[in-house]
Protein backbone atom coordinates (compact mmCIF):
# COMPACT_ATOMS: atom_id res chain seq x y z
CA UNK A 1 0.00 0.00 0.00
CA UNK A 2 0.97 3.47 -0.91
CA UNK A 3 1.72 6.09 2.09
CA UNK A 4 -1.24 7.77 1.66
CA UNK A 5 -3.28 4.46 1.95
CA UNK A 6 -1.87 3.47 5.05
CA UNK A 7 -2.68 6.60 6.34
CA UNK A 8 -6.55 6.11 5.04
CA UNK A 9 -6.74 3.32 6.82
CA UNK A 10 -5.23 4.72 10.16
CA UNK A 11 -8.37 7.42 10.21
CA UNK A 12 -10.27 4.48 9.14
CA UNK A 13 -9.60 2.84 12.31
CA UNK A 14 -9.69 5.72 14.44
CA UNK A 15 -13.59 6.43 12.82
CA UNK A 16 -14.59 2.55 13.98
CA UNK A 17 -12.58 2.66 17.02
CA UNK A 18 -14.41 6.31 18.01
CA UNK A 19 -17.59 5.08 16.89
CA UNK A 20 -17.66 1.74 19.19
CA UNK A 21 -15.96 3.02 22.13
CA UNK A 22 -17.00 6.80 22.56
CA UNK A 23 -20.50 5.99 21.45
CA UNK A 24 -22.17 5.50 24.41
CA UNK A 25 -20.26 8.46 26.35
CA UNK A 26 -21.87 10.69 24.13
CA UNK A 27 -25.73 9.90 23.55
CA UNK A 28 -26.02 6.85 25.90
CA UNK A 29 -28.59 9.25 28.33
CA UNK A 30 -30.59 9.24 25.41
CA UNK A 31 -31.17 5.57 24.36
CA UNK A 32 -30.96 2.38 25.60
CA UNK A 33 -30.05 -0.81 23.86
CA UNK A 34 -32.93 -3.58 23.58
CA UNK A 35 -31.48 -6.57 25.91
CA UNK A 36 -31.61 -8.80 22.18
CA UNK A 37 -29.47 -6.24 20.75
CA UNK A 38 -27.29 -6.63 23.74
CA UNK A 39 -27.23 -10.29 23.35
CA UNK A 40 -26.41 -10.21 19.79
CA UNK A 41 -23.50 -7.70 20.21
CA UNK A 42 -21.82 -10.06 23.15
CA UNK A 43 -21.13 -12.90 20.90
CA UNK A 44 -19.64 -10.59 17.85
CA UNK A 45 -16.16 -10.25 19.89
CA UNK A 46 -15.39 -14.16 20.45
CA UNK A 47 -16.62 -14.69 17.04
CA UNK A 48 -14.32 -12.10 15.41
CA UNK A 49 -11.26 -13.21 17.22
CA UNK A 50 -12.03 -16.95 16.34
CA UNK A 51 -12.00 -15.65 12.41
CA UNK A 52 -8.71 -13.94 13.24
CA UNK A 53 -7.59 -16.72 14.59
CA UNK A 54 -8.15 -19.50 12.37
CA UNK A 55 -6.87 -18.90 9.39
CA UNK A 56 -3.42 -17.40 11.43
CA UNK A 57 -2.80 -21.39 12.68
CA UNK A 58 -3.96 -23.40 9.71
CA UNK A 59 -2.82 -21.72 7.05
CA UNK A 60 0.53 -21.50 5.51
CA UNK A 61 2.09 -18.55 4.02
CA UNK A 62 0.61 -19.21 1.01
CA UNK A 63 -2.62 -19.21 2.13
CA UNK A 64 -2.88 -23.05 1.29
CA UNK A 65 -4.87 -25.18 4.09
CA UNK A 66 -1.78 -27.21 6.31
CA UNK A 67 -2.98 -29.54 8.92
CA UNK A 68 -0.04 -31.45 8.71
CA UNK A 69 2.23 -31.89 11.73
CA UNK A 70 4.70 -30.25 10.26
CA UNK A 71 2.92 -26.89 10.39
CA UNK A 72 4.45 -25.14 13.61
CA UNK A 73 1.83 -22.43 13.95
CA UNK A 74 -0.77 -24.88 14.71
CA UNK A 75 1.44 -27.33 16.53
CA UNK A 76 2.29 -23.97 18.70
CA UNK A 77 -1.01 -22.57 18.92
CA UNK A 78 -2.54 -26.01 20.39
CA UNK A 79 0.05 -25.97 23.01
CA UNK A 80 -0.35 -22.60 23.91
CA UNK A 81 -4.28 -22.98 24.05
CA UNK A 82 -4.02 -25.76 26.17
CA UNK A 83 -1.34 -23.91 28.18
CA UNK A 84 -3.61 -20.92 28.73
CA UNK A 85 -6.93 -23.03 29.83
CA UNK A 86 -4.28 -24.11 32.74
CA UNK A 87 -2.48 -21.33 34.00
CA UNK A 88 -4.90 -18.63 32.87
CA UNK A 89 -2.15 -16.07 32.12
CA UNK A 90 -1.50 -14.17 28.91
CA UNK A 91 2.28 -13.34 29.31
CA UNK A 92 3.25 -17.06 30.12
CA UNK A 93 1.26 -18.01 27.89
CA UNK A 94 3.02 -16.04 24.97
CA UNK A 95 6.16 -17.02 25.94
CA UNK A 96 5.49 -20.85 26.09
CA UNK A 97 3.69 -20.46 22.59
CA UNK A 98 6.74 -18.78 21.23
CA UNK A 99 9.03 -20.88 22.70
CA UNK A 100 7.13 -23.94 21.25
CA UNK A 101 7.02 -22.15 17.80
CA UNK A 102 10.94 -21.11 17.80
CA UNK A 103 11.46 -24.86 18.59
CA UNK A 104 9.85 -26.63 15.90
CA UNK A 105 10.52 -23.66 13.57
CA UNK A 106 14.58 -24.70 14.52
CA UNK A 107 13.96 -28.23 14.04
CA UNK A 108 12.46 -28.35 10.85
CA UNK A 109 15.16 -26.24 9.50
CA UNK A 110 17.47 -28.56 10.91
CA UNK A 111 15.36 -31.70 9.28
CA UNK A 112 15.41 -30.10 5.68
CA UNK A 113 18.91 -29.12 5.77
CA UNK A 114 20.27 -32.71 7.07
CA UNK B 1 -11.25 -7.90 44.60
CA UNK B 2 -13.06 -6.81 47.62
CA UNK B 3 -12.26 -3.20 48.55
CA UNK B 4 -14.12 -1.49 51.62
CA UNK B 5 -16.51 0.97 49.26
CA UNK B 6 -16.89 4.30 50.36
CA UNK B 7 -19.48 6.39 51.94
CA UNK B 8 -22.16 8.21 49.14
CA UNK B 9 -20.10 11.18 49.39
CA UNK B 10 -21.58 14.27 47.50
CA UNK B 11 -24.18 13.61 45.49
CA UNK B 12 -23.94 16.27 42.89
CA UNK B 13 -21.63 15.27 39.96
CA UNK B 14 -19.05 18.35 40.41
CA UNK B 15 -18.13 17.37 43.73
CA UNK B 16 -18.02 14.34 43.39
CA UNK B 17 -15.35 14.46 40.15
CA UNK B 18 -12.86 16.53 42.24
CA UNK B 19 -9.45 15.00 42.09
CA UNK B 20 -9.46 12.14 44.97
CA UNK B 21 -5.68 10.99 45.66
CA UNK B 22 -6.94 8.09 47.23
CA UNK B 23 -9.27 6.69 44.79
CA UNK B 24 -6.75 7.72 41.78
CA UNK B 25 -3.81 5.59 43.87
CA UNK B 26 -6.62 3.21 44.83
CA UNK B 27 -7.47 2.91 40.62
CA UNK B 28 -3.57 2.39 39.63
CA UNK B 29 -3.10 -0.45 42.52
CA UNK B 30 -6.20 -2.09 41.16
CA UNK B 31 -4.45 -1.87 37.72
CA UNK B 32 -1.43 -3.10 38.37
CA UNK B 33 -1.09 -6.56 37.58
CA UNK B 34 -2.98 -6.28 34.55
CA UNK B 35 0.18 -3.96 32.98
CA UNK B 36 2.29 -6.90 32.74
CA UNK B 37 0.05 -8.29 30.01
CA UNK B 38 -0.62 -4.82 28.69
CA UNK B 39 2.52 -4.39 28.02
CA UNK B 40 3.50 -7.50 26.35
CA UNK B 41 0.26 -6.95 24.06
CA UNK B 42 1.38 -3.67 22.87
CA UNK B 43 4.83 -5.43 21.84
CA UNK B 44 3.22 -7.58 20.25
CA UNK B 45 1.24 -5.28 18.21
CA UNK B 46 3.65 -3.70 17.74
CA UNK B 47 5.99 -5.99 15.79
CA UNK B 48 3.39 -7.15 14.02
CA UNK B 49 3.00 -3.86 12.46
CA UNK B 50 6.76 -3.44 11.55
CA UNK B 51 6.49 -6.84 10.13
CA UNK B 52 3.25 -6.39 7.90
CA UNK B 53 5.69 -3.40 6.23
CA UNK B 54 4.03 -0.37 8.16
CA UNK B 55 6.93 2.55 8.33
CA UNK B 56 8.61 3.64 11.89
CA UNK B 57 6.75 6.40 11.49
CA UNK B 58 3.49 4.83 10.12
CA UNK B 59 3.08 2.49 13.21
CA UNK B 60 3.82 5.15 15.45
CA UNK B 61 1.45 6.70 13.97
CA UNK B 62 -0.99 3.86 14.46
CA UNK B 63 -0.44 2.82 17.81
CA UNK B 64 -0.55 6.61 19.05
CA UNK B 65 -3.91 7.62 16.81
CA UNK B 66 -5.97 4.25 16.93
CA UNK B 67 -5.23 2.55 20.44
CA UNK B 68 -7.13 -0.48 19.99
CA UNK B 69 -4.86 -3.97 19.72
CA UNK B 70 -7.54 -6.07 18.45
CA UNK B 71 -8.39 -3.74 15.58
CA UNK B 72 -5.49 -2.97 14.81
CA UNK B 73 -4.44 -6.89 14.39
CA UNK B 74 -6.77 -7.38 12.65
CA UNK B 75 -6.10 -4.93 9.88
CA UNK B 76 -2.77 -6.10 9.19
CA UNK B 77 -3.48 -9.00 7.27
CA UNK B 78 -6.21 -6.83 5.02
CA UNK B 79 -3.42 -4.24 4.68
CA UNK B 80 -0.60 -6.39 3.42
CA UNK B 81 -2.87 -8.09 0.70
CA UNK B 82 -4.15 -4.41 -0.40
CA UNK B 83 -8.27 -5.07 1.19
CA UNK B 84 -10.66 -1.52 0.36
CA UNK B 85 -10.58 0.72 3.03
CA UNK B 86 -14.48 0.00 3.44
CA UNK B 87 -13.81 -3.46 4.13
CA UNK B 88 -11.02 -2.43 6.62
CA UNK B 89 -13.53 0.10 8.72
CA UNK B 90 -16.32 -3.10 8.92
CA UNK B 91 -13.52 -5.53 10.18
CA UNK B 92 -12.31 -3.01 12.63
CA UNK B 93 -16.24 -1.99 13.49
CA UNK B 94 -16.92 -5.71 14.13
CA UNK B 95 -14.27 -6.76 16.13
CA UNK B 96 -14.68 -3.42 17.99
CA UNK B 97 -18.38 -4.17 18.76
CA UNK B 98 -17.64 -5.06 22.07
CA UNK B 99 -17.00 -1.74 23.32
CA UNK B 100 -20.26 -0.28 22.39
CA UNK B 101 -21.59 -2.75 25.17
CA UNK B 102 -18.76 -1.50 27.70
CA UNK B 103 -19.44 2.20 26.53
CA UNK B 104 -23.27 1.54 27.27
CA UNK B 105 -21.80 0.24 30.80
CA UNK B 106 -19.45 3.06 31.58
CA UNK B 107 -21.18 5.81 30.55
CA UNK B 108 -23.83 6.42 32.61
CA UNK B 109 -21.38 6.71 35.29
CA UNK B 110 -20.12 9.87 33.69
CA UNK B 111 -22.91 11.21 31.91
CA UNK B 112 -22.88 14.65 33.69
CA UNK B 113 -19.47 15.30 32.07
CA UNK B 114 -18.48 17.89 29.09
CA UNK B 115 -19.13 15.90 25.87
CA UNK B 116 -15.26 16.35 25.49
CA UNK B 117 -14.23 14.88 28.55
CA UNK B 118 -16.70 11.85 28.28
CA UNK B 119 -15.44 11.07 24.38
CA UNK B 120 -11.70 11.28 25.32
CA UNK B 121 -12.71 8.74 28.57
CA UNK B 122 -14.67 6.22 26.08
CA UNK B 123 -11.66 6.35 23.24
CA UNK B 124 -9.36 5.39 25.62
CA UNK B 125 -11.10 3.06 27.80
CA UNK B 126 -9.84 -1.06 27.56
CA UNK B 127 -10.96 -4.02 28.15
CA UNK B 128 -9.41 -4.60 31.44
CA UNK B 129 -10.74 -0.44 32.67
CA UNK B 130 -14.39 -1.83 31.82
CA UNK B 131 -14.19 -4.70 33.79
CA UNK B 132 -12.02 -3.78 37.17
CA UNK B 133 -13.87 -0.48 37.12
CA UNK B 134 -17.57 -2.10 37.38
CA UNK B 135 -16.34 -4.39 40.04
CA UNK B 136 -15.37 -1.45 41.86
CA UNK B 137 -18.43 0.89 41.37
CA UNK B 138 -21.01 -1.16 39.99
CA UNK B 139 -24.07 1.31 40.62
CA UNK B 140 -23.99 4.27 37.64
CA UNK B 141 -24.89 6.75 40.93
CA UNK B 142 -21.90 9.61 41.79
CA UNK B 143 -19.92 8.82 44.03
CA UNK B 144 -17.19 10.46 45.50
CA UNK B 145 -13.25 9.76 43.64
CA UNK B 146 -15.20 7.81 41.34
CA UNK B 147 -13.28 9.75 38.22
CA UNK B 148 -10.30 9.66 39.94
CA UNK B 149 -9.94 5.92 39.83
CA UNK B 150 -11.01 5.29 36.72
CA UNK B 151 -8.05 7.81 35.48
CA UNK B 152 -6.14 5.64 37.72
CA UNK B 153 -7.08 2.85 35.82
CA UNK B 154 -6.62 4.29 32.48
CA UNK B 155 -3.61 6.52 32.25
CA UNK B 156 -0.93 3.56 33.54
CA UNK B 157 -3.01 1.23 30.97
CA UNK B 158 -2.45 3.88 28.04
CA UNK B 159 1.26 4.77 28.79
CA UNK B 160 2.57 1.55 29.70
CA UNK B 161 0.32 0.08 26.34
CA UNK B 162 1.97 2.48 24.18
CA UNK B 163 5.57 2.00 25.47
CA UNK B 164 5.07 -1.51 24.95
CA UNK B 165 3.93 -0.36 21.63
CA UNK B 166 7.28 1.60 20.62
CA UNK B 167 9.34 -1.42 21.91
CA UNK B 168 8.07 -3.71 19.58
CA UNK B 169 8.12 -1.54 16.77
CA UNK B 170 11.99 -1.00 17.18
CA UNK B 171 11.98 -4.63 18.36
CA UNK B 172 10.14 -5.95 14.86
CA UNK B 173 12.43 -3.33 12.55
CA UNK B 174 15.56 -5.10 14.15
CA UNK B 175 14.77 -8.11 14.43
CA UNK B 176 14.52 -11.00 11.27
CA UNK B 177 10.84 -11.58 9.47
CA UNK B 178 12.11 -15.58 9.52
CA UNK B 179 11.50 -15.79 13.31
CA UNK B 180 7.97 -14.90 13.00
CA UNK B 181 7.38 -13.04 16.00
CA UNK B 182 4.34 -11.83 14.49
CA UNK B 183 3.22 -15.48 15.78
CA UNK B 184 2.76 -13.72 19.29
CA UNK B 185 0.14 -11.52 17.85
CA UNK B 186 -1.99 -14.86 17.31
CA UNK B 187 -1.20 -16.02 20.72
CA UNK B 188 -2.27 -12.95 22.52
CA UNK B 189 -5.68 -13.13 20.05
CA UNK B 190 -5.81 -16.43 21.81
CA UNK B 191 -5.65 -15.42 24.99
CA UNK B 192 -8.20 -12.89 24.73
CA UNK B 193 -10.56 -15.08 23.25
CA UNK B 194 -11.02 -17.74 25.31
CA UNK B 195 -12.41 -15.60 28.72
CA UNK B 196 -14.78 -13.85 25.77
CA UNK B 197 -16.42 -17.44 25.39
CA UNK B 198 -18.78 -17.16 27.97
CA UNK B 199 -21.16 -20.22 27.07
CA UNK B 200 -21.57 -23.09 25.18
CA UNK B 201 -23.63 -21.33 22.74
CA UNK B 202 -20.44 -18.82 22.12
CA UNK B 203 -18.07 -21.60 21.71
CA UNK B 204 -20.62 -22.95 18.97
CA UNK B 205 -20.11 -19.73 17.09
CA UNK B 206 -16.67 -19.16 17.45
CA UNK B 207 -16.28 -23.05 16.43
CA UNK B 208 -17.93 -22.03 13.42
CA UNK B 209 -16.54 -18.28 12.60
CA UNK B 210 -13.11 -20.15 12.74
CA UNK B 211 -13.61 -22.25 10.00
CA UNK B 212 -15.73 -20.61 7.86
CA UNK B 213 -13.15 -17.67 8.15
CA UNK B 214 -10.61 -20.15 6.69
CA UNK B 215 -12.75 -22.04 3.74
CA UNK B 216 -13.89 -18.51 3.18
CA UNK B 217 -9.95 -17.28 3.08
CA UNK B 218 -9.83 -16.61 -0.49
CA UNK B 219 -13.08 -14.86 -0.51
CA UNK B 220 -12.76 -11.25 -2.76
CA UNK B 221 -11.97 -7.93 -1.10
CA UNK B 222 -11.13 -9.84 2.24
CA UNK B 223 -14.52 -10.77 2.76
CA UNK B 224 -13.60 -13.94 4.57
CA UNK B 225 -13.29 -12.51 8.01
CA UNK B 226 -16.69 -10.24 7.86
CA UNK B 227 -18.80 -13.38 6.32
CA UNK B 228 -17.13 -15.85 9.51
CA UNK B 229 -18.27 -13.46 12.01
CA UNK B 230 -22.16 -13.43 10.53
CA UNK B 231 -22.05 -16.78 10.31
CA UNK B 232 -20.48 -17.05 14.00
CA UNK B 233 -23.16 -15.38 15.10
CA UNK B 234 -25.89 -16.15 13.82
CA UNK B 235 -24.98 -20.13 14.75
CA UNK B 236 -24.23 -18.28 18.30
CA UNK B 237 -27.83 -17.14 18.60
CA UNK B 238 -29.15 -20.52 16.91
CA UNK B 239 -27.67 -22.34 19.86
CA UNK B 240 -28.64 -20.17 22.40
CA UNK B 241 -32.07 -20.35 21.18
CA UNK B 242 -31.81 -24.34 21.31
CA UNK B 243 -30.49 -24.13 24.42
CA UNK B 244 -33.11 -22.41 26.31
CA UNK B 245 -36.25 -24.53 24.38
CA UNK B 246 -34.53 -27.51 25.80
CA UNK B 247 -34.34 -26.13 29.39
CA UNK B 248 -37.85 -24.95 29.21
CA UNK B 249 -38.65 -28.81 28.07
CA UNK B 250 -37.09 -30.42 30.62
CA UNK B 251 -38.80 -28.26 33.27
Amino acid sequence: MADWEIWLVIVVLVAATAATRSSFWLIGHRVTLPPRVQEILRFAPPCALAGIVGPDLVLNLRGELDLNLSNPRLLAGVAALGFYLLRRNMLQTIVFGMLVFTLLRVLYVFAAAG
Amino acid sequence: MSVPRRGAGASQGGAADEHDPDAWREGIRAGLPTLFGIGAWGMVVGIAMVKTGLTVLQASGMTLLVFAGSAQLASLPLIAAHAPAWVIFATALVVNLRFVIFSALLAPHFAHLPWKQRFYLGYISGDMTVAMFLQRFPSPAPERGKLSYLKGLMYPNWVVWQAGSFAGIFLGSAVPSEWGLGFAGTLAILCILIPLIANSAALCGVLVSGVVAVLAYGLPYKLGLLVAVVAGMLTAMAAEECLVKRKRGHG
